[in-house]
């Protein structure tokens, strides 16, 4: 049997075992493990299986993601969010939809200290919902906002997915990180003018709240300055190349518990929560990683990437209409796959096919964040709604879907942006770092 | 004869002493840089060794750290099935992924002792601390030994006390 054909019927064989519900990790697992076994031999699969966790347990490149994690975790607990919220509320207010402005710039500054969506839709959730309803705001604008804006925590740095993306795809982090924030910029910048068309094409949808006066919206920006201490510190360390990733991860987990303790926000329960939840992301995040790289090796070996890549120029396919055909085949697989898992499963494959076409693995990164964005507010599978339905079970999730579609157009649009100036996301990769 | 909630008891407290093994790993990994980091730009005396600890450290808390997710079946699943499947057939779908778990565990750990066995007889050392490398073997493998211990928790716990959830 051609190995392209053990390639095929082992992806076929991953996809049936994961309807069937088999975890993600177990399902990597196995498939990686038989098909190696079918390529290579037992005896250097088992060599395989014995030291691929290990390496990739005991790496200090990968020390950065339950450093970021414990980051993210300890700015929940800390109200670190709240304070967001409250300053963007007040130098917004008097503004059409001023309050989901607000709100989309709180998720944007949260997830960049956070790095988790499902973290930062969780924790918007809470603090901006209650009070976008009380403002009189649509449920399904405020929820769609909450929902999108909560998804820019896996683009903006620190990104945890963009952590593991590097370890599949052989990237650097800090060129990575550095390549998500213009994106990540842009998009947050393309929601909030969902919102004002939104706001001004249904004005009962987000009436108007009083206005403030210019001091107290001076005064309102001092408010979040542990956020801006701790990114700049963080990530403003890793980009001025003052500190590795796993230094400034480091730096930031000690740095929020620090301003939580000292703020009287943090107690020691709420810490040993936090760490807790860390460990336990991290358990499962790993294992995931142990089976994604036995995948990879048996995605190497059958050489299914050059073949779809030959069938690609056989067919005079180009490079643009085969990226519009992943990122398709992304938006479907984001129906039911979560985000982690996606990239996980489908960036063996589809990096080589990429990199034949000539992208720049940096920037398919970037796009393949974005699309997994996508995966999480598309309707009817977005996790991101269910996180905002679960908070407010009397909004109903028909609603919700509704809300989110006007938010949808973003991300398409930011990846349409992106294909024609690719250097939305190598530009600052490029300037920080040189040419790669 | 120890009874199945017995044994859950015990297990759940396997994983409780494993979890706050991890967080402690998890705390030294993060003392450890950031001491190096100052002591680095401070005075110019990076912490020697803090490469290897937090290498030993990740072992530590990546191995260990896996038993809470898997007793408490933390697992990311699709579960598509789930909405229009009969609650039986989603019961023995969980129970033949809690098999599964500890066979797939089984595995990697099988497969570890041999790399174990040759880090230990070759006498393997960490560069900078010159700790032996079958330290981290063993810790990876005791934290292996737990986390199929655990998994087997989640077998004998009720098919439909499962938590499956998204982690990021």
């Amino acid at each position: 049997m051609a190995a392209s054909t053990i390639g095929a019927i082992g992806v076929i064989a991953l996809f049936a075992l994961l309807l069937l519900r088999v975890p993600v990790w177990i399902a990597l697992t196995l498939v990686g493990f038989i098909g190696n076994s079918v390529m290579s031999g037992v005896t250097p699969t088992f060599a395989l299986a014995g030291t691929v966790p290990f390496d990739t347990g005991s790496a200090y490149t990968l020390s950065v993601l339950p450093l970021f994690i414990l980051m993210g975790e300890v700015a929940s607990v800390t109200g670190l969010s709240s304070d967001l919220f409250k300053a963007a509320r007040v130098i917004l207010a008097g503004m059409r939809g001023g309050l989901a402005v607000g709100a989309l710039a709180a998720c944007a500054c949260f997830g960049a200290v956070c790095g988790s969506s499902v973290a930062t839709a969780a924790t918007m959730t809470r603090i901006a919902l209650p009070e976008m309803r009380k403002a009189g705001y649509d449920p399904g604008l405020a929820a769609g906002a909450l929902a999108a804006g909560g998804s820019l925590g896996i683009l903006i740095p620190p990104s945890i997915i963009l952590v593991i993306y590097a370890a599949i795809a052989e990237q650097s982090v800090p060129r990575l990180f550095a390549a998500g924030l213009l994106p990540g910029l842009i998009l947050t910048a393309f929601y909030m003018i969902v919102v004002v068309l939104v706001a001004f094409a249904r004005k009962d949808y987000a009436p108007v709240g009083a206005s403030v006066s210019l001091r107290e919206r001076l005064a309102a920006m001092r408010d979040p300055w542990q956020f801006l201490l701790l990114f700049l510190v963080t990530i403003g360390g890793i980009y001025a190349g003052i500190f590795s990733p796993t230094e400034a991860a480091s730096i930031g987990a000690f740095g929020a518990i620090v301003l939580g303790a000292v703020g009287g926000r943090l107690s020691l329960k709420a810490l040993l929560r936090a760490i807790e939840n860390t460990v336990v992301t991290c358990g499962i995040l790993f294992v995931i990683i142990f089976g994604a790289n036995l995948f990879s090796f048996f995605m190497v070996q059958t050489q299914l990437p050059s073949l779809l890549a030959d069938g690609a120029h056989a067919l005079n396919l180009s490079g643009p209409v085969v990226m519009t055909l992943i990122i398709v085949a992304y938006i479907v697989f984001g129906c039911f796959l979560e985000a982690i898992g996606m990239l996980l499963i489908t960036v063996p494959v589809f990096l080589p096919l990429v990199k034949t076409f000539g992208y720049d693995p940096v920037w398919f990164g970037i796009i393949v964040v974005i699309v997994a964005e996508v995966g999480l507010i598309h309707p009817p599978v977005g996790l991101n709604l269910f996180v905002i339905q679960a908070h407010a079970p009397d909004i109903k999730i028909t609603k919700i879907y509704t809300g989110i579609v006007p938010f949808l157009f973003a991300p398409l649009l930011l990846i349409v942006l992106m294909f024609l100036f690719p250097s939305i996301a190598l530009w600052l990769p490029k300037l920080f770092y040189g040419a790669g | 004869m120890m009874n199945r909630n017995q044994a859950y008891v015990l297990l759940d407290r396997l994983r409780i002493a494993q979890l706050r093994l991890a967080s402690m790993a998890l705390i030294v990994m993060m003392v450890v840089t950031l001491l190096d980091v100052f002591l680095r730009y401070v005075f110019n005396s990076p912490v020697r060794g803090s490469y290897d600890l937090v290498e030993t450290m990740m072992a530590v808390f990546v191995f260990h750290g896996m038993s809470t997710a898997l007793l408490k079946r933390r697992n990311i699943v699709i579960d598509l099935i789930d909405s229009f499947g009969h609650r039986y057939l989603i019961a023995v779908l969980v129970r033949i992924s809690d098999l599964l778990t500890i066979a797939t565990l089984g595995l990697y750990a099988y497969a570890m002792i041999t790399p174990a066995l040759q880090a230990f007889n070759y006498g393997d050392l960490k560069m900078e601390l010159g700790l032996p490398v079958w330290y981290l073997w063993a810790a990876a493998l005791l934290g292996m030994a737990g986390a199929i211990l655990c998994a087997i928790g989640a077998l004998i716990a009720p098919a439909d006390s499962h938590h499956d959830e998204e982690p990021a």
